[in-house]
């Protein structure tokens, strides 16, 4: 799992490469929780996310409610295999998806 | 034997004490050699000291101005008295020869004797005395050099020793001193020649005292410093190395090395295995207490997946007088406990519930957001809610109280058994897949909600389907179609609608063990790591007396 922070100002871009998975979530869950503090645009770019599994999930739930508090969170750049779990899951009904 | 050798020869003592005698015999051969060199000297320093003041003595009594007078017969009646003293001194002194010359003084090469005496019997000799007159050649170039120092005065006295003779003669010393004219020229030379067999007498003597002397101390040296490096060194390195040996086999903490030397080196080799001792055996323990209680966490998890699994429902068939449905389900968690489950149970008489349901993560956490969330769904369907209604209930029991922010993916369906009419809600699960009576099994992508957990308000919408007589329905969770084998490759939903299909007709505890046999055949060695749930029901309508051969 590569996990890629570019920070402009309030906005963060977040690029996620390899699995998220039990394994590799608590890495992201720890990052974005340093990190989130005075953020109002989370971008989470997922184009080289290669597999998504609950507890992946479980982390874009949370980040998402946080962010819904104190600005937006978008999802970028999502693939096919990512996008079938989102819908089987239906948090392609919850998150914001370009 | 080469084996004791070989033994004698890595111990510690033996080398030392070998090290020392090879170096007290270099010692004692050293101290004899100088003892010899400068017991020789001195001697002979001192012998011919004596010597000299013998032939001084003797020389006093010879009257120089008289010598040419004797050798012409004349002044006979002093020379007979002269000659009767040097015999009897000769005899007294212990002395081989004692001879009078003169020598003539052009090159010192030739001699005529006045005197001489000879004593056979101190040295076991067999000279013959030169009569008044008797001629002789000095071709000794030693003797003549030295004739010519006394003559010329640059000597008072001259010795030559003869201590390792060549020609046959014992050992002996010849010292000469010179006689004087009552002028105080140097008339004539006076000789004595005395054995020294006293040389080698002492010097053997004083040679065996030095060797026996050597002998002693070198043991007695060696015997000390072998005492004091076997008690400081060797008894202790041993001790240290028993206790060791002892402590690798044992494993038990011994009595204490303590100061077992008077060596720092040693003492602290000591008290370092004393230390570690003490810290392996407190390590032993504490390694026990930890598998102790690893052993304890493992009986509990034993005991919390038995519940688990009790929890569920288990015997097959569950309901042995329906006959028209036939129902099998299975659970292999990952872990210990797991966060999937099935459920099924009748809310009353005409319509079963059927759940299949994942929750996030895995382990006790997930176990126990499980049980919760398994208790909330039977406890909302008995209140004979459709299947949204029942998810939407559901959630909002589960948001109210979720700071883990877990969540649990639900798929919850309503079967009314006697027209074969399924209602259904999924909350971000699975799609199911559906055999219908004659056809082959496919997914069902029916409505899809967020899973339960996630947001508070969701509003979940049901589907319905119809099941023929001879449907089936095959109910899983992602452990299923995301199994992934050591390359990194997951199992898939085609291969798995492949399987379902590849043996159809079978009953659904054969459609479930051959979907199981399939996955491990394909993870192979890879630890299996998710939950691996699935549930397979088949309709057989009101008639229900279509019997499987199985």
């Amino acid at each position: 799992m590569k996990i890629d922070q570019i920070k402009n100002g309030a906005e963060l871009t977040i690029a996620l490469e390899g699995r998220l998975d039990t394994t590799t979530a608590p890495e992201l869950e720890k990052i974005l929780k340093e990190t989130l503090d005075g953020v109002t645009m989370l971008t989470l770019d997922l184009a080289d996310l290669a597999y998504l599994s609950s507890a992946g999930l479980r982390v874009l739930l949370s980040t998402q409610k946080t962010m819904a508090k104190q600005g937006e969170m978008k999802v970028r750049h999502v693939n096919g295999i990512v996008m079938d779990i989102f819908e089987v899951t239906g948090f392609s009904d919850i998150l914001t998806i370009e | 034997m080469r084996k004791i050798l070989t033994k004698l020869r890595s111990r510690m003592a033996v080398n030392i004490i070998c090290a020392i005698i090879l170096l007290l015999a270099v010692f004692g051969v050293i101290v004899s050699a100088i003892g010899y060199v400068s017991f020789t000297n001195s001697f002979k320093q001192e012998y011919s000291t004596s010597t000299y003041h013998m032939a001084d003595t003797a020389a006093m009594r010879v009257n120089g101005d008289h010598l040419a007078a004797y050798l012409d017969g004349e002044e006979e009646e002093e020379y007979l008295q002269t000659k009767e003293y040097l015999d009897a001194y000769c005899k007294k002194m212990s002395v081989s020869l004692i001879y009078v010359i003169l020598v003539d003084t052009s090159d010192y090469g030739r001699f005529v004797s006045v005197f001489n005496p000879v004593d056979n019997t101190v040295d076991n000799s067999e000279y013959v005395e030169w009569e008044l007159g008797h001629k002789r050649d000095t071709t000794n170039e030693e003797y003549r050099q030295k004739y010519r120092a006394l003559y010329e005065k640059k000597a008072l006295y001259e010795t030559v020793y003869r201590t390792n003779p060549t020609d046959g003669q014992h050992p002996h010393i010849t010292t000469m001193v010179p006689v004087t004219d009552s002028a105080g020229d140097v008339a004539a030379i006076l000789c004595v020649q005395r054995p020294v067999r006293e040389l080698d007498e002492a010097r053997d003597a004083y040679l065996l005292h030095i060797a026996i002397s050597t002998f002693l101390l070198a043991v007695a040296v060696t015997v000390s410093i072998a005492l004091y490096i076997r008690k400081q060194v060797v008894i202790p390195v041993k001790k240290a190395s028993d206790e060791a040996a002892r402590f690798a086999r044992e494993n038990t903490k011994g009595e204490e090395l303590g100061a077992i030397s008077k060596f720092e080196e040693i003492s602290n080799l000591a008290s370092s295995i004393d230390t570690m001792e003490t810290d392996m055996v407190q390590y032993m323990e504490n390694l026990t207490a930890l598998a102790a209680e690893k052993e304890r966490i493992g009986t509990e998890l034993a005991l919390a997946t038995r519940i688990q699994l009790g929890m569920l429902p288990n015997i097959f068939p569950p309901f042995p007088e329906r006959h028209e449905f036939s129902l099998y389900a299975s659970m292999d968690p990952a872990k210990e406990v797991g966060g999937d489950f099935y459920d099924f149970f009748l809310i009353d008489d005409n319509h079963l519930c059927l759940v299949m349901a994942d929750v996030s993560g895995k382990g006790v956490p997930a176990a126990l957001f499980m049980m919760a969330s398994k208790i909330i769904l039977q406890s909302c369907a008995m209140l004979g809610r459709s299947a949204a209604e029942i998810l939407t209930k559901t959630n909002e029991a589960i948001c109210s109280n979720n700071q883990q922010e877990m969540f649990v993916t639900v798929w919850l369906g309503i079967l009314e058994i006697s027209t074969g009419k399924l209602t259904a809600a999924n909350a971000g699960h699975e799609y199911p897949a559906l055999k219908r009576a004659d056809g082959r099994f496919e997914l069902i992508k029916g409505r899809h909600g967020l899973v339960i957990g996630g947001m508070e308000g969701m509003q979940y919408k049901d589907y319905e389907l119809q099941l023929e007589p001879g449907a089936k329905l095959f109910l899983y969770t992602d452990g299923v179609p995301e199994a992934t084998d050591a390359e990194g490759k997951m199992f898939g939903t085609e291969r798995m609608l492949g399987i379902l299909n590849t043996e159809s007709d079978a009953a659904p505890e054969k459609i479930l063990r051959n979907m199981r046999a399939a996955v491990d055949g394909f993870v192979k060695d890879a630890e299996q790591f998710d939950d691996l749930t699935m549930l397979c029901i088949e309709y057989r309508g009101q008639a229900g007396g279509i019997d499987h051969a199985e």
